[in-house]
């Protein structure tokens, strides 16, 4: 492997390849834990999970292990799980509500801000010298709290998450808004899904980045019907309608899929088990389309925030976390969100189907837990490295100022309805994991402030 | 049997007696096992912390004094 080369060599966006060495190699590993986990903003949870002072969830960021927490004056934090005198993890608990966190090892004691107010034998051992002001548990460095969904970032140089997500934003919108479109806003149903899976963490990024070329892989489950209507996986009717499209944002590494209905066109009823919960939705559409206007013609499929965050914005509604465990190992982490004023039994009802569909015990999962589980145990020896993986659906056909029936989408789109498949998506990922790789700065980084337009895309001839 | 004092099962309004000889108010817990919060009621070291409240490590903590 050679330290440089990443856009020139192991991921070559005019060849439409890409080395198996960055999901198997370990030193690449090791370099993505500083040069993208310590970088880009990531979520952490959501704001529903810790509603009251002294409230707290444990996260992870990367590799790190965080508490996010509320303190006694309701303002929110995210602190490194890490006592400041030994290292050991001040909380133990997936979550609860606190007054401090305590270290087990020698006592040192935080407030829920995050300061240190109790360390043992202050006055004799430390001869009270010890300046307490400067030993309080490491903050994350920028904390956004974006409709509820909390995100963060160690680096004091990244843009703002706004800046950071960009016009991506509206396509984010998708998985965080009420379903209204209304600022009711959404809740977390449940706890949170969490499993350790025997394969790189790119595997599963990319997979939501918009990866619908695996759709075989899911056909038992379409045929075993385990979607809301009894038919398929999911309710279909509007994509049957709808220009299916896939959007990337080069400059930030942002992509997702999206379905966009012809004007005037309503959304078919979906959720046919249940009038109630297909009634709801069927008023949540009407609302929404009256907000939103045209916008509310789109209607979201999986995505992914960059580096590692999976968006679902729709049956069922759940954001995953792929958080890395070594070059051969990711722990994945699973939301599941519900409006908040959806009545009980929507929620009910929208939580066996989510069960049913995704997380370890998802039917839709599994399917793909298998697939990235094998493709990367049969990617680790020395003879397969030496063959890269192929990306080139597509490569050329991307549109920028795509518009449909009088919609303008941000981004740069590809227009797979007729072409079935593409993966416009999945390069964009692993352009911004290089660039990411190979900048020393966000002055690198943040590229749309130096207006480029160049991003190693290569077009088809018009 | 061990006297070791268990500081999860304090109560506010415990007192407790410390190693020093000072006597304390237990004043909240946040149930860490480590921790109390208590208000200082005597100091034969240090009478000018009484009346202060502050965080008990544990292993200051000598004893409970029954009430009264």
């Amino acid at each position: 492997m050679t330290e440089a080369g990443y856009r020139t060599g192991l991921v070559d966006l005019a060849k439409g390849q890409i080395s198996r060495e960055i999901f198997v190699n370990d030193e690449i590993y090791v370099q993505e834990q500083e040069r993208l986990f310590a970088r880009a903003w990531l979520f952490v949870g959501h704001e529903s999970q810790i509603p009251n002072p002294g409230d707290f969830f444990v996260s992870c960021m990367g590799e790190e292990g965080v508490i996010l927490c509320r303190d006694r004056a309701g303002q929110i934090h995210v602190f490194l799980n890490s006592c400041r005198h030994r290292g050991m993890k001040v909380c133990r608990y997936d979550e609860g509500n606190t007054p401090v966190f305590t270290c087990p090892y020698h006592g040192w004691s935080y407030s829920t801000d995050g300061k240190l107010v109790g360390v043992p034998y202050f006055r004799e051992a430390y001869h009270g010298a010890l300046d307490r002001s400067q030993w309080g548990l490491v903050e994350v460095v920028q904390l956004c709290n974006y409709k509820g969904a909390l995100w963060a970032t160690w680096d004091p140089t990244a843009p703002s998450f706004h800046e950071y997500l960009g016009d991506f934003a509206r396509y984010l919108d998708l998985s965080l808004d009420s379903w209204d479109g209304g600022d009711g806003g959404i809740e977390v149903l449940g706890g949170i899904q969490k499993w350790i899976i025997p394969c790189n963490w790119k595997f599963p990024a990319e997979n939501f980045s918009g990866d619908s070329y695996h759709n075989i892989s899911h056909r038992s489950v379409d045929l075993v019907g385990i979607g809301p209507s009894g038919s398929g996986r999911r309710d279909t009717r509007e994509r049957e309608l709808a220009r299916r499209l896939q959007v990337s944002f080069y400059e930030r590494g942002h992509q997702t899929g999206v379905y966009v209905l012809p004007s005037g066109q309503p959304i078919p009823l979906a959720y046919a088990h249940s009038p109630v919960v297909s009634e709801y939705f069927a008023h949540c559409e009407e609302q929404r389309r009256r907000r939103q206007g045209e916008w509310g013609r789109v209607i979201g499929s999986p995505g992914e925030v960059f580096p590692n965050i999976a968006l679902h914005p729709r049956q069922p509604r759940t954001i995953a976390v792929w958080h890395p465990r070594g070059a051969h190992k990711t722990e994945c982490w699973r939301w599941y969100f519900v409006d908040k004023a959806a009545p009980q039994q929507v929620k009910d009802f929208l939580r066996d189907y989510y069960i049913r569909y995704s997380g370890p015990a998802g039917l839709t999962e599994q399917d793909d837990m298998e697939n990235w589980n094998y493709a990367h145990a049969a990617s680790r020896g020395v003879i397969a490295r030496r063959y890269p993986y192929s990306y080139e659906q597509g490569q050329g056909y991307e549109r920028d100022n795509y518009e449909f029936d009088g919609l303008r989408l941000p981004g740069t789109v590809m227009d797979i309805t007729e072409a079935k498949s593409s993966e416009h998506n999945l390069r964009n990922l692993y352009r911004r994991w290089a660039e990411f790789m190979e900048a020393e700065s966000w002055d690198e980084l943040a590229t749309w402030r130096r207006g480029d337009q160049n991003h190693g895309i290569v077009r088809a001839a018009e | 049997m061990s006297d070791l004092v268990n500081t999860r099962e304090l109560t506010p309004g415990t007192h407790i007696v410390l190693v020093d000889g000072a006597v304390a108010e237990v004043v909240s817990n946040p149930l860490d096992g480590v921790w109390v919060v208590a208000r200082y009621l005597s100091s034969p070291v240090d009478p000018s912390v009484v009346g202060q409240e502050e965080m008990i490590f544990a292993q200051d903590i000598a004893g409970v004094r029954a009430p009264g």
